[in-house]
Formats: C-alpha cells, sequence, structure tokens
C-alpha cells in the first residue's frame, strides 16, 4: 500500500514535469501546448480533431480572463496538466485553471520608471521546462519562477535596458536550456541570441548576430557600425531535433532608414539563422535583404517541415518574410530553393538563382519620401504563419499596403531611438487592407484568400479538423475551411487580437484560446 | 517637520529664478530639429503639427509650457499617457524645446478680425454642419476647440480646399438597402459592418451582407469655398479663436 501511495506520488510528480522528452514528443499529448507554436518544428498546428468543420459555427466562448493592464496583448498562452500559463504585459506572469480560468498565482514584477521599447511594452509569452516557468522582461532580464506558486528562482539580466535591449520574444526550452532572444533593433543594439542553464540561470552560449572584429561577416559593415547594427532576435525560433539545430530570425539592421554609415550586406541582419543547440555555432545563414533599408525584420516564426520538393525528399524550412517574398530553403544548407512574392511588392525585380534580391531602382528611403509596397510594417509580421500536415498548406496573415520610407541624418546616443528619420508608415487616405492566405508551399503558389478590411496583427492556427483560426484588429476570432477559406464561424471579442491562437483540452473537451484586448478568451462546443 | 523646513527654504528661489533654456542658438535649434525628426516625428508629425500625438505648433502645451514643463514631459514622459520617456541629457532635451519654440512661435497670429469672422461664419451657413459650443449641426467636425489643434495655415486650407485632407471620420458612405438609399459619414468600419451617421444625423450601423452598392469615397462633402481674402482671413481669425473645452 505505501509503495503504491508512492508510486502514485511520483507518477503525479513526473506528470507534472515538464521534460524535454515531452516537448520533444508534443504531437503525442495534443490537449496541452508546451511551447510558443506548439511544437518544435514552429507549424502553431493542433492534432485535435473534435471541433469540426461541421459544428464549428457551435462554438461559444467558455470562460475570460481579464488582465489589469493597459498595454497591448500579445502573450501565447502555454498550457501542461491543467494549468494556463499567460504573461501579462510589460512582463508580469499569471498561472490559470485551464478549465475554468481562475487565477492561481500572478509573478508582479518591479519595473524601472524608463524603459524604452519601440513598439509598446508586450510580451509574447512563456517557457516551460521542468516544474518552472520562464519569461523574459521589458527591462532585458530573464527570470525563473516556480511553476506551482510563481515565487521567483532566478533573475538575470541579459543585457542592459538602459541601452536599448528589451525582451519581448517567448523564450524557448531546448533540452536543459533557455533560448532566449533580445529586442531593440531601432535602439542600435548589437544583437545576438542566448541560451541560458535552466536550472541555474547562467548563461552557455551566445551567438553574436552581428560578428565582431575577427569573425567572419564583420566586413559586411563599414567602420564601427557593427556595434551599433541591431540584428535582434524578438520573434520564437524553431529548432531541428534531428540536426540539434536552432533556426531563428534576426530583425532589421540600425539605424533602420539610413544605411550610409553602415555600409555592405550587413550580416546576419534580416537572415535565418542556423545555430547549434549546444554551442551557439552558426551552421549556416541565409540573408533575405541584404543591406536592407526598409526595417524587412526577418522575425517570423520557421516552419519546417520534411516532404518532397521538386520530386527529391528534403528538409525544408517554409517562410513568408516582411519583404514580400514567400521562401523555401534547404535546412541542412540554407540553400535558396524558391521564393515567390505572397503581397504586392514594388521593390524587387526578382530574386537571382541564390535568393538575392534583384532591387530595383529608386527604391531606397530619401529626405523627401519613396513610397514602396509593402510597408514599413511588412506584407507579414511577427504574428505566427501555420502548416497543416493534412491539407500539405502554408498558412499565413498578410497585409496589402505601402509606406513613405524617409531618410534622415541619425547619430548614436545609448538608449535612444537610432533610426535615421521616420517613415510615414501609415498613410490615412490609403490604409490598405488584410487577408489570410493560403499557399501551396512547395510552389509559392496561392491557393485561396480571405479578405479582411483591416490589416491583422493576429497569428493563424490551424488544426487537425482541418480549420484555420485568425483574428482581427477589428476584434474578431473567426474559423476558416483550411481547405477553402470559406469562413465558418466568427465571434466579436470588442478588442483587438494582436495574438496567436492555441488549441487545448480541459475534461477531454477541445478548447480554442486566444488574447484578445486585455483579456484571454476561450471558446469550446456546447 | 525637516522636510517642510526644506521646502519653504527652497520655494522662494524658485519662484525668483524660474528655469530658462540655456541652449536657444541656431545651432541648437538645428540639432533640436534633428533629435526631434529621429525621435518625436513618429508621433508629433515631421514638422511638428501633430498625428498620433498633439501638434506642438500652436504655442500651447497642455501639460504645461513652461520651459522647465518642457523640460520635464520630454526627459520623464508623461504617466498615463504614450509620451515616452527619453535617456538623452538635459543639453539634448533643451535643444528640442528650442526646435519646438521656433516651430511655435507666431502660430496664431492671423490677419483677420475674430469678431467679423464670426459673421462670416453665421453668414455662410456653417453652423448647419459645425458645432461650436455646442450650438449647430453635427454632420462636420465639431470646432469648439479647433483653434487649439490646428495652425492657421491647415484651417485655411480647410476652408477653401476641404478635399485636401480629408479625415476618415468624414469620409463618405452610400448604399441602398432594399429600397432605401443610405448616406452619411463613416464613422468606423470593419470586414462585415459599417457604422457612420446619416445626413439626418441619425447613428446607424449596418451589416454589409445587407447592402448594395456600398461605397466609401474619400471625399469631403463640405463645399470649396470662395470668400473675399478679408472674409477668409477673418473667418480663419475666428476659427483660430476658438479654444473652448475643458480639455
Amino acid at each position: 500500500m505505501k509503495r503504491l501511495a508512492c508510486a502514485v506520488f511520483l507518477a503525479g510528480h513526473l506528470l507534472a514535469q515538464v521534460t524535454y522528452d515531452r516537448l520533444l514528443n508534443a504531437e503525442k499529448e495534443p490537449g496541452s501546448w508546451l511551447t510558443y507554436s506548439g511544437r518544435y518544428e514552429g507549424w502553431r498546428y493542433s492534432p485535435l480533431a473534435q471541433v469540426t468543420r461541421e459544428n464549428v459555427k457551435n462554438l461559444k466562448v467558455k470562460w475570460v480572463h481579464q488582465m489589469p493592464t493597459t498595454h497591448l496583448v500579445e502573450t501565447t498562452p502555454l498550457v501542461a496538466d491543467g494549468v494556463m500559463y499567460v504573461t501579462e504585459p510589460p512582463s508580469n506572469v499569471a498561472a490559470l485553471d485551464a478549465a475554468t480560468g481562475k487565477l492561481f498565482w500572478r509573478y508582479r514584477r518591479q519595473y524601472p520608471p524608463k524603459i524604452n521599447v519601440c513598439c509598446g511594452q508586450v510580451n509574447r509569452g512563456v517557457a516551460l521546462l521542468g516544474d518552472r516557468v520562464f519569461v523574459g522582461t521589458v527591462d532585458a532580464h530573464l527570470v525563473s519562477l516556480d511553476a506551482k506558486t510563481g515565487d521567483v528562482l532566478w533573475d538575470v539580466e541579459v543585457a542592459n535596458y538602459q541601452h536599448g535591449y528589451s525582451v519581448t520574444v517567448a523564450p524557448l526550452a531546448v533540452k536543459d536550456m533557455i533560448i532566449v532572444g533580445i529586442a531593440g533593433g531601432e535602439y542600435g543594439i548589437r544583437g545576438f541570441l542566448d541560451a541560458y542553464d535552466a536550472k541555474t540561470g547562467k548563461r552557455r552560449w551566445r551567438f553574436w548576430t552581428i560578428p565582431g572584429p575577427g569573425e567572419k561577416g564583420n566586413e559586411t559593415w563599414s567602420g564601427d557600425s557593427w556595434k551599433t547594427g541591431g540584428g535582434s532576435t524578438w520573434v520564437t525560433g524553431s529548432y531541428d531535433v534531428a540536426q540539434n539545430l536552432i533556426i531563428w530570425g534576426v530583425g532589421n539592421p540600425s539605424p533602420d532608414w539610413n544605411g550610409d554609415k553602415r555600409l555592405g550586406d550587413n550580416l546576419y541582419s534580416d537572415s535565418a539563422i542556423a545555430v547549434d543547440a549546444d554551442t551557439g555555432q552558426l551552421k549556416w545563414h541565409f540573408q533575405f535583404v541584404p543591406h536592407d533599408l526598409h526595417d524587412w525584420d526577418a522575425v517570423q516564426v520557421p516552419i519546417l517541415v520534411d516532404d518532397e520538393f521538386q520530386g527529391t525528399r528534403r528538409k525544408l524550412v517554409y517562410w513568408a518574410h516582411r519583404n514580400a517574398f514567400y521562401y523555401a530553403l534547404d535546412r541542412t544548407s540554407g540553400k535558396f530553393l524558391l521564393g515567390k512574392p505572397f503581397a504586392t511588392q514594388t521593390w524587387a525585380k526578382g530574386l537571382d538563382p541564390n535568393g538575392r534580391p534583384i532591387r530595383l531602382p529608386n527604391i531606397d528611403p530619401s529626405p523627401e519620401g519613396t513610397y514602396v509596397w509593402p510597408g514599413v510594417q511588412g506584407a507579414t509580421n511577427w504574428y505566427s504563419p501555420s502548416y497543416n500536415p493534412l491539407t500539405r498548406n502554408f498558412y499565413v496573415s498578410a497585409w496589402e499596403n505601402r509606406s513613405v520610407y524617409r531618410k534622415g541624418d541619425q547619430e548614436y546616443t545609448p538608449g535612444n531611438r537610432f533610426i535615421g528619420s521616420v517613415p510615414l508608415i501609415e498613410l490615412p487616405d490609403e490604409p490598405g487592407h488584410g487577408a489570410i492566405r493560403a499557399l501551396n508551399p512547395r510552389t509559392g503558389e496561392r491557393l485561396w484568400e480571405y479578405k479582411l478590411h483591416t490589416k491583422p496583427w493576429a497569428g493563424v492556427l490551424t488544426t487537425a479538423g482541418k480549420l484555420l483560426f485568425g483574428g482581427s484588429d477589428e476584434g474578431y476570432y473567426f474559423a476558416l475551411d483550411a481547405e477553402t477559406g470559406k469562413e465558418l464561424w466568427r465571434l466579436h471579442t470588442g478588442g483587438v487580437i494582436r495574438s496567436n491562437g492555441i488549441s487545448y483540452t480541459a475534461n477531454g473537451k477541445q478548447i480554442m484560446a486566444v488574447a484578445a484586448g486585455s483579456a484571454i478568451f476561450t471558446f469550446e462546443l456546447p | 517637520m525637516g522636510s517642510m523646513a526644506i521646502l519653504l527654504a527652497a520655494l522662494p528661489i524658485v519662484a525668483q529664478e524660474p528655469v530658462r533654456n540655456p541652449h536657444t542658438t541656431p545651432a541648437d535649434i538645428e540639432q533640436g530639429a534633428k533629435t526631434f525628426r529621429s525621435h518625436c516625428a513618429a508621433c508629433h508629425g515631421f514638422a511638428g503639427t501633430g498625428g498620433r500625438g498633439p501638434n506642438l505648433t500652436t504655442g500651447v502645451f497642455y501639460r504645461g509650457g513652461s520651459d522647465a514643463d518642457l523640460l520635464r514631459n520630454i526627459s520623464d514622459g508623461i504617466e498615463g499617457t504614450e509620451m515616452p520617456a527619453l535617456f538623452y541629457s538635459p543639453d539634448r532635451v533643451w535643444q528640442v524645446i528650442a526646435y519646438l519654440r521656433s516651430i511655435g512661435s507666431g502660430a496664431g497670429k492671423v490677419a483677420g478680425n475674430a469678431a467679423q469672422g464670426q459673421k462670416v461664419y453665421a453668414s455662410n451657413g456653417c453652423a448647419k454642419c459645425h458645432r461650436v459650443s455646442a450650438e449647430g449641426g453635427r454632420l462636420g467636425p465639431d470646432l469648439t476647440s479647433i483653434g487649439r489643434y490646428r495652425a492657421a495655415g491647415h484651417l485655411k486650407q480647410a476652408i477653401v480646399a476641404p478635399n485636401e485632407d480629408v479625415r476618415q471620420r468624414y469620409w463618405f458612405v452610400s448604399a441602398r438597402k432594399g429600397s432605401q438609399a443610405l448616406a452619411g459619414f463613416l464613422m468606423n468600419e470593419d470586414t462585415y459592418t459599417v457604422q457612420f451617421m446619416d445626413m439626418n444625423e441619425n447613428l446607424r450601423s449596418e451589416s454589409k451582407s445587407d447592402l448594395k452598392e456600398y461605397k466609401v469615397e474619400k471625399v469631403s462633402k463640405m463645399p470649396a469655398f470662395k470668400l473675399k481674402d478679408s472674409d477668409l482671413d477673418d473667418l480663419v481669425a475666428y476659427l483660430a479663436s476658438l479654444k473652448g473645452g475643458s480639455r
């Protein structure tokens, strides 16, 4: 009896641990949502199929969790063992009963008085590993919390927030490490990707996204411009388990709209990078926009798929980039395989055989302003795409818009904006519009689109029910048929949706969850 | 008690010597302009005439217009608003303030006579569509405090060439719903619905799927007024004098 009780206790205890093995096999427990994108391949796909194209019209609100915040909510909730972990901006964390939304605990951070982040004091979510929760903070720390109590276990400085560094990205747990990126591409930071020991908070490695003197790639920065070259890493990447590679997107070079003092390609800004998970050593890179002058970060979630590609079975990366081109890359080498516009663009004649853009004339920012499609916020941005293994399609929230790009003088002062003038991001007479688009990822061909009046800042989720869930700034959360794009359900949440949805189960029933306004909304069938 | 003594001791000094901007040379203004364009223009506009943030060229600063007020608000940000703090040294902030003074000076000085302008306003029927202090129509913008927000040049343009700058709120909506013709001014629109004020000032909310020939035109329904120069100056002077409201 004693032994049995002990075994039950142990099993319960072990079950409440988010082990690395569970992260590796996330697709085998579809009732949880254990990492930012749901699985290491970055698919944002739920294998749950209780909600179908036939019954989705009956989805009703299950519970709502209102956050005590005035900041934009961009969080992706994680769910493990009946508990939902969400960040509440700036960088607080709440643990909720995933079945009812009731609060177990809340971590409230104390913030310094001056925090400069380019685009809001936001946070995109936590990482889970063992019995711990990990959160990055706007004052550029990484914090480890006890998953049961929210108590702080360690709190380490990632970088100096007074020099424009911040952490808004959801960290990624890999093996016994926490991988975390940095934001600050509008403040002249020198970007990096870090790995920390999950137990101690000690840094294991740092990959500088802007190479220093003597390192390969430093020659792509004129003068000392590498010191303030940007290259942020503010959106969670993916992990190729078989190759032990962390594949991550790198942000814009600094200053954004004036490249006169950073002549060269500016590696590894606007690139996909693949680094060894144990050492942080670079295995390959692919730069989408050499010497970027338009703020077109490569901050999209890499989607890793093994599939037939032009007659050969390949390890692939699918990537719809902010610059309006969709790319397929070989994941063993970073080799360019395919590139095709998925939205209107007026800056490149096309891509050469290596994937390097062939630029059109008169597209650079100018003192008087230059009109270019896509606009500063891109044809897509940080919000997640999705890959559905049943349809084998790639799904993306897309923008049709242009901006006026201006160029101005810029000198670097620590902690302040370092951007090189200010573009007209939004053209009041020409607000543009948005769409959800389905692509055949093996050809880049558009299969369907669902038009939106406004430009969505929300990612997409697809499910084994062959449904796509997406949101809009208008406040609607909607479900489309993933095969046709036909709208099957929508609900007005009353707040902007600037986040990515997930799906999980509570009491055996499939639940859809998404952050909208200052709240987490959940939906289930009656 | 101790802190009270310090406070009392400090007060007369503050009263006698208000903080003055020590950086007001043309070179300071030029440097301030550069700083402004790289840091402030995103919200306040390239020329400081406003956008997401208020117009800074009117000479009116809602959170205090003294040099000390501006130094504080620019350096520390304004709590409860989107105005962030800066990490610039006070010297750099003083240069921004010098630039702000340079674009704000002279604003609000207009040639016309405001009292005459009020008559021009009345005789041209402006009140059919515009409201001043709760009197007048609602189809066009409320002008009660327009003098705080708009420079004289912008006001003049809005009268003679209203199509030059039509805010989205005043885009023109038209459609048919069954046999009914609908028209009015856009208030809100999303993928599936539209909200607008119709020509009788009724608030309407329609589902786009119920509408035919639905159209939103980015034009102003305000006539382009062809006034005598003196009447135009007077009208601008009147509008520039409207600084009411509780903000």
